[in-house]
């Protein structure tokens, strides 16, 4: 017990005379999660919070333009622009707006367009009071031209908005049409029905059947969005953890260079002792770095107009899941020290070998926009396990139950990390 | 009683096209002080990794105090020495005081006890005004002197040390020298290596010269200088055996 504890106060000492090591363990990352949530707000919140303005040209100045221009602003995301300068807004001058980048899209309602949607409706009443042998002849126009609502999106404008617009609009189109086939339907049946007053409308209901988006999380609810922060506090959290193996590395190659590891080996005891007790202080520093994020996360990014960290409910969970990631992430800084012969060459593959297994393990990018391919590779690092199993935590109100595989597949990597190393270190003294 | 006996000590590394030890003998009797002595290559610093249990020899046997070396007795063995590597085995960033109180917590010393040996040591080696100053602001032959506290804390019966005045002013030298003598008048044994010929003739009462994994001679080196006419020192000796040409 002695030379774990001497051990950890020891690698304390260490630590704490090493301005350039603190700066890397601490400072760069509270930096790091600062600059990546901030610059990924504006992209997580293209589909959430953003509000874009949309040009409206409405030639019409009918229903079909109201509708539109209300439903769109109904929603929240969209600001309705129909002037500008104190003029409305002409097709020309849309296009140009949303071509050059000023706007990202302009809906141009033609002109006529409720009065052909009023004489469709009018058409289809006509041909169904006709069979039901009601002499009803409601205005038709004649050979009407087939309208078109117009979209200009911004050619920069990603393929899932504009996905998202088009739907928004065709539903909008039918809802129009839709009400005034049945506005004209209770019009008829009304002149049927004489007991019936003025006033009366007949009960149609359009949907029988809703939507409505329910909470994941088995036990409390979580209203928790992926946005900027949910992302990229804990993901790069994870990258922080894993960049301990340049001190660790550094640490061992300096002990084996200096001999003060061959004296460790020659005093009585287990030398595991020592490295469990190294092993202990940078999990533990893991887990400082991890909580220091997280608070940064919850009362710093408020203060710069991101949104706070949510954490879940299970905070054991979340110490657990820490505590296994510092554990991979420490054991890979000893894998790497026991490999590599110099500081220098621990340093560089320390640094690109965690670099590529952030990238690919959804740390800068999450793993869903990736091809499949990427996908199925970026399982395999041990970054993404971490994430994923915080995601099940802070985004799905996991528990341990949702975390065990993750929390195993890290700490057996560990396992095995710490066995290779044990055995290239014994082979390199034979 | 022998201190260290060492027997047709054997050894090739992994993928080495050579073996560096071919059947290596020698003694040096306890409460001694023996110099092991070799050109470079000669396999030196090899037999100290067998001796402490570091290195697996492929054959022959190894006692220490009469112990076998092997896994059965390797934690007793390590009770009985100490060793002084060539580096300077410290942490450069902690002070001599940390230092030591790391080793010492490492042996099993605690406390004020502990705290008063170091107090001790450093005073000894002169080094007590610099007790609390770190490691890399000590001078070549400061860190030597505290490399060599960090080896006796728990006070060895046998201290092993490799070229422990390498670089370091002849004032640290007259000192560490000083200060092996008198450990090894309270009864310890000593077993030294070293390049500086002259220094192991006067410190050492006997000595072993090997050269290519095996042992050339061994004896107290005014022995050996008389068993040769044409030699008026030991590094005469030396080189009569293991000749002029460069060992790189």
């Amino acid at each position: 017990m002695l030379r774990l504890l001497a051990t950890i106060r020891k690698e304390w000492q260490l630590l704490v005379r090493d301005k350039m090591g603190l700066t890397l363990l601490f400072v760069m990352p509270v930096v790091l999660i600062t600059v990546m949530a901030l610059i990924q707000d504006a992209p997580f919140k293209d589909y959430q919070d953003v509000k874009f303005d949309i040009l409206t040209v409405d030639n019409d100045h009918g229903r079909l333009g109201k509708y539109i221009r209300e439903g769109l602003a109904s929603g929240g995301q969209f600001n309705i622009i129909d002037t500008l300068d104190g003029h409305p807004v002409t097709e020309q001058q849309a296009r140009e707006l949303v071509n050059n980048g000023h706007y990202k899209i302009s809906i141009i309602v033609p002109a006529g367009s409720t009065a052909a949607i009023v004489s469709n409706a009018n058409r289809i009443v006509n041909d169904i009071t006709q069979r039901m042998g009601m002499s009803v002849s409601l205005p038709v126009k004649k050979g009407a031209d087939s309208l078109n609502v117009v979209i200009y999106f911004d050619p920069a404008a990603k393929k899932a908005f504009k996905g998202a617009i088009h739907q928004a609009l065709d539903n909008f189109l039918t809802q129009v049409e839709t009400d005034m086939l049945l506005g004209r339907i209770q019009q008829q049946l009304r002149r049927k029905d004489t007991t019936a007053t003025p006033n009366d409308t007949l009960p149609i209901r359009l949907q029988a059947v809703g939507l409505k988006e329910h909470a994941t999380g088995t036990s409390k609810q979580l209203d928790v969005v992926s946005n900027s922060v949910q992302h990229n506090v804990p993901a790069w959290s994870i990258f922080a953890m894993f960049f301990i193996v340049i001190p660790i590395a550094g640490n061992m190659i300096r002990e084996r260079e200096d001999g003060s590891l061959l004296r460790m080996k020659l005093i009585p005891g287990s030398y595991l002792l020592i490295l469990a007790g190294k092993m202990l202080f940078f999990v533990g520093i893991c887990l400082l770095q991890f909580y220091l994020m997280m608070l940064v996360g919850i009362y710093a990014m408020p203060l710069l107009d991101l949104p706070k960290l949510v954490m879940g409910h299970d905070q054991g969970a979340t110490l657990l899941v820490a505590g296994a990631i510092g554990l991979a992430a420490t054991a890979y800084g000893i894998l790497i020290g026991t490999l590599f012969k110099t500081p220098n060459q621990a340093l560089n593959f320390g640094a690109i070998s965690i670099v590529i297994l952030s990238a690919i393990g959804g740390i800068w990018i999450p793993l869903e926009v990736m091809p499949a391919n990427m996908q199925v590779i970026g399982h395999l690092s041990p970054l993404s396990w971490g994430l994923d199993a915080i995601n099940d935590i802070y985004l799905r109100n996991g528990d341990i139950g949702y975390v065990w595989k993750n929390v195993l597949r890290l700490v057996l990597t560990g396992g095995v990390m710490l066995a290779v190393a044990g055995f290239v270190e014994k082979r390199r003294m034979n | 009683m022998a201190s260290i006996a060492v027997k047709e000590l054997r050894k090739t590394y992994k993928g080495a096209a050579e073996a560096t030890l071919k059947g290596l003998t020698f003694a040096f009797p306890e409460g001694k002080i023996g110099g092991l002595l070799g050109p470079n290559g000669a396999g030196k610093t090899t037999t100290i990794s067998i001796l402490c249990g570091l290195v697996q020899a492929d054959g022959g046997d190894v006692m220490i105090h009469s112990l076998p070396q092997n896994a059965a007795h390797r934690e007793q063995i390590k009770k009985i020495i100490g060793i002084v590597p060539q580096q300077i085995a410290l942490y450069p960033q902690l002070s001599a005081v940390e230092n030591l109180t790391y080793f010492g917590n490492l042996y099993g010393l605690k406390g004020k006890a502990l705290y008063e040996k170091i107090m001790h040591y450093l005073e000894v080696f002169g080094l007590e005004k610099s007790a609390h100053k770190e490691i890399h602001k000590y001078s070549g032959g400061m860190k030597r002197r505290a490399n060599i506290i960090a080896a006796i804390l728990h006070e060895p019966d046998l201290l092993i040390l490799d070229e422990p005045t390498a670089g370091v002013d002849v004032q640290s030298r007259s000192m560490i020298l000083q200060f092996l003598r008198s450990y090894n008048e309270q009864g310890a044994s000593i077993l030294y290596t070293s390049h500086l010929l002259e220094e192991a003739q006067s410190l050492c009462d006997e000595v072993a010269i090997m050269d290519e994994g095996r042992m050339i001679l061994q004896g107290q080196p005014e022995s050996l200088i008389d068993e040769l006419p044409e030699c008026r020192n030991l590094e005469d000796v030396f080189l009569h055996y293991t000749g002029h040409a460069l060992r790189d």
